[in-house]
């Protein structure tokens, strides 16, 4: 009976909203362009169960400064050209204070860019391209999960204190990720020391990866890093296995690449896989552990990092606005700058230099089919430098 | 007294003067409500119609499907948007666009033109899908990512300047410019060229004994349907400052076929009507469910099966005879 009446409020207050400026005053509205269909869909799922479960706890503790938080969803398609029209409905005919939920990197700096023309906010808790927060940085839009630098960075720093001076051979998709994945963490593990004995690039769905073998095998790497993905991995490791070439080798790779979509195809060759990430539902701490325990409860499945970094962005927007005393967003943004919050994954730093979230990263690996932690790098060393120039 | 073809062109065009009719009044209503969504959004639908348009000459006249005239949408896009970032000028970007799609719009109709049927619509969607991927890995073209930070632009007319971020002027804008590619492809098609597309379609054996180049006449028409194409695509960045290669890829080039299905094939002004109902009618339903793409695909299964000839299919045969009437002596 008492949700029903919430309901008839909740539907009287839209109706009124409409209608009555005083009472649209009254709530803050927050616009999600989220891919609802299409390839990325499964992603916009746990966009937006993190966004609705912080936004109830958020809205029965009080809201934002007294003021309840409303979400108004939009699918992006995946599509930048799509994404950005219903930003910009989102924008001019809704009026949101703050935009969040892009997913790939195009819609993400196409929205930003929107943004930054009708002047207003958004953050990403999704995409990974490092250009976000770097080269093509914009004063209007954020980012509060790890972007790609972070994962490479925090997996380098544990790989260098497995394998000291490691023999390192690279191999990944034949497509422009594949390609900047690769020569990133090639980078950061030359900075650190390792030997480059080769790469290679397959093309996408390779059947056979046994003519790449020979050159693995007479270069002797120590380490193997890897950023192909999907059923590309399940051939590549399964062949890699057959072969016996796994042996003491420690194989790392991107974080996409073994995920709970392929990891049974995979099978034991997937055993001892490490990866770097921003989240994992094993962190042990209270506030991990209560999050995790509510998400199970509301959604009977587990938070991903999507999840969490977009239930993390509503309290990230909750504390700038109640930081700045206003929703203008030229006060919200200096109010967001260098504002520490809090996230299940811990205490969370946004660098008021380049507007990407300072974060402590964890190397994940495979044990009998389920990822442990093994590792956790300090937020700041995982970070790296701030490449922002146009702020 | 006027021939068929002279008559289904009338008919056209008192349907585009319809259609600019309704376009002003919008206008005029969105205007006064201080609406900027709306105006941005019938901009959009307007230079996707442009490509739909493009879809009609080949689908509608020539009897050619193409799976893939995003190719030269998207083409038109791309060098739009890189000579915008390095010249902001409109006559620019208009006039290079315009050559190199001459060169482009050759090339591709040397291999598509040599096709007919199912080969011409395998040849067509395999082309744009090369081209889309090409781009998708070159890094210096964006990639994945695509280009932004295309400058809003004030363009030229002598005494008057209108900015892309206006949005009233620059809707009213590119409605001037759709009429402009209209009355081309409607005069062009209304001359001896235009009938042996026709022919083409009706019957292509008969055509070379008629004395008429089957290739020439098929090439033409693609390079006229790639030039349209490209030419509303090179809108799309001055409107949404940025292009990505999605603009490329099989749904955009779908959905202009669909659009023209939708509108009547071989009715040009259904065309335009039938992509920017189409264009709409995904923002709209889009806002209102998630489910959307049943409720379009529903509608489309709805025109195919209850109009067959598309909306203007059913409506331009009336408007025909009362104009053979009129003309009657």
């Amino acid at each position: 009976m008492k949700t029903k009446l919430k309901g008839i409020l909740a539907v009287t207050a839209i109706a009124l909203s409409g209608s009555g400026a005083a009472i649209a005053q009254e709530s803050v509205k927050i616009g999600v362009v989220t891919p609802i269909s299409g390839t990325y869909a499964p992603i916009g799922q746990q966009v937006r169960w993190g966004l609705e479960l912080a936004t109830k706890q958020v809205n029965e503790a009080g809201g934002i400064a007294g003021r309840q938080i409303e979400l108004i969803f939009e699918d992006s398609e995946a599509n930048p050209s799509v994404a950005v029209q219903r930003a910009e409905r989102l924008f001019e005919v809704e009026d949101v204070d703050f935009l969040t939920g892009t997913v790939n990197s195009g819609a993400t700096l196409a929205v930003g860019q929107l943004a930054e023309r009708v002047g207003k906010l958004m953050a990403t808790t999704v995409s990974f391209a490092d250009s976000i927060t770097a080269g093509q940085c914009s004063p209007n839009v954020f980012r509060v999960n790890a972007r790609a630098g972070q994962q490479s960075a925090a997996l380098a720093a544990w790989v260098v204190e497995q394998k000291p001076n490691a023999k390192v051979f690279y191999l990944g998709p034949d497509y422009e990720m594949g390609r900047s994945t690769v020569a990133a963490f090639k980078e950061k593990m030359t900075e650190f020391g390792a030997e480059d004995v080769g790469e290679l690039f397959a093309p996408l769905d390779s059947q056979d990866y046994t003519q790449y073998f020979g050159q693995i095998r007479a270069a002797q790497p120590d380490v193997l890093y890897t950023s192909v993905a999907g059923n590309d991995t399940v051939r590549f490791l399964t062949q890699m296995q057959e072969f016996g070439l796994l042996g003491d080798m420690l194989v790392v790779g991107a974080s996409g690449t073994i995920t709970s979509q392929n990891i049974t195809a995979i099978g034991d060759a997937a055993n001892g896989f490490g990866t770097g990430v921003g989240y994992s539902t094993r962190i042990d701490t209270p506030e991990n552990n209560e999050f995790v325990e509510q998400f199970r409860a509301a959604y009977d499945a587990d938070p991903d990092l999507y999840g969490t970094d977009s239930y993390g962005v509503i309290h990230f927007y909750k504390a700038a606005a109640e930081k700045a005393g206003s929703l203008e967003p030229d006060a919200v943004r200096e109010a967001m700058r260098d504002l520490t919050w809090m996230t299940p994954q811990g205490e969370k730093l946004m660098r008021g230099g380049d507007h990407q979230a300072q974060q402590p990263m964890y190397v994940v690996q495979i044990n009998g089919g389920s990822f442990d932690i093994v590792g956790k790098v300090d937020g700041e060393t995982a970070l790296g430098a701030d490449l922002c120039e146009r702020f | 007294m006027l021939d068929r073809l002279s008559l289904s062109m009338r008919a056209s065009h008192i349907l585009v003067a319809l259609l600019v009719i309704i376009a002003l009044v919008f206008a005029v209503v969105a205007w006064s409500t201080g609406d900027r969504f709306y105006l941005r959004l019938a901009t959009e639908a307007l230079i996707f119609a442009g490509l739909a348009l493009s879809v009609d000459i080949l689908l509608g006249y020539t009897g050619l499907l193409p799976l893939g005239q995003a190719l030269f949408f998207g083409f038109g896009a791309y060098v739009s948007a890189l000579v915008l970032r390095e010249v902001p000028s409109f006559w620019v970007a208009i006039g290079v666009v315009f050559l190199s799609t001459l060169v482009v719009g050759l090339a591709g109709g040397l291999i598509a033109s040599r096709a007919r049927g199912v080969y011409f619509a395998l040849i067509s969607f395999g082309l744009a899908q090369v081209v889309s991927k090409v781009v998708y890995n070159i890094r210096e073209l964006g990639a994945s990512d695509g280009l932004r930070g295309i400058p809003i632009l004030d363009i030229e007319f002598g005494l008057v300047s209108i900015s892309t971020n206006a949005p009233l002027a620059f809707f009213l804008f590119t409605l001037a410019f759709m009429l402009i590619l209209y009355a081309i492809a409607a005069y062009l098609l209304d001359t001896p060229f235009g009938r042996v597309l026709i022919a083409l379609k009706a019957n292509e054996k008969r055509v070379p004994f008629l004395g008429y180049s089957i290739f020439r006449a098929r090439l033409a028409a693609y390079m006229l349907a790639a030039q349209i194409a490209a030419l509303s695509g090179a809108l799309y960045p001055m409107l949404r400052g940025f292009v990505s290669p999605e603009l490329m890829f099989f749904a955009v080039s779908g959905n202009a076929v669909i659009g023209v299905i939708l509108g009547g094939v071989g009715t040009l002004a259904g065309a335009l009507y039938g992509s920017i109902l189409l264009t709409v009618m995904r923002s709209v339903v889009g806002t209102w469910t998630e489910h959307h793409l049943i409720v379009i695909g529903l509608v489309f299964m709805t025109v195919v099966i209850f109009l067959p000839r598309g909306l203007f299919g059913f409506v331009r045969p009336r408007l025909e005879a009362l104009l053979a009437r009129e003309h009657r002596p």
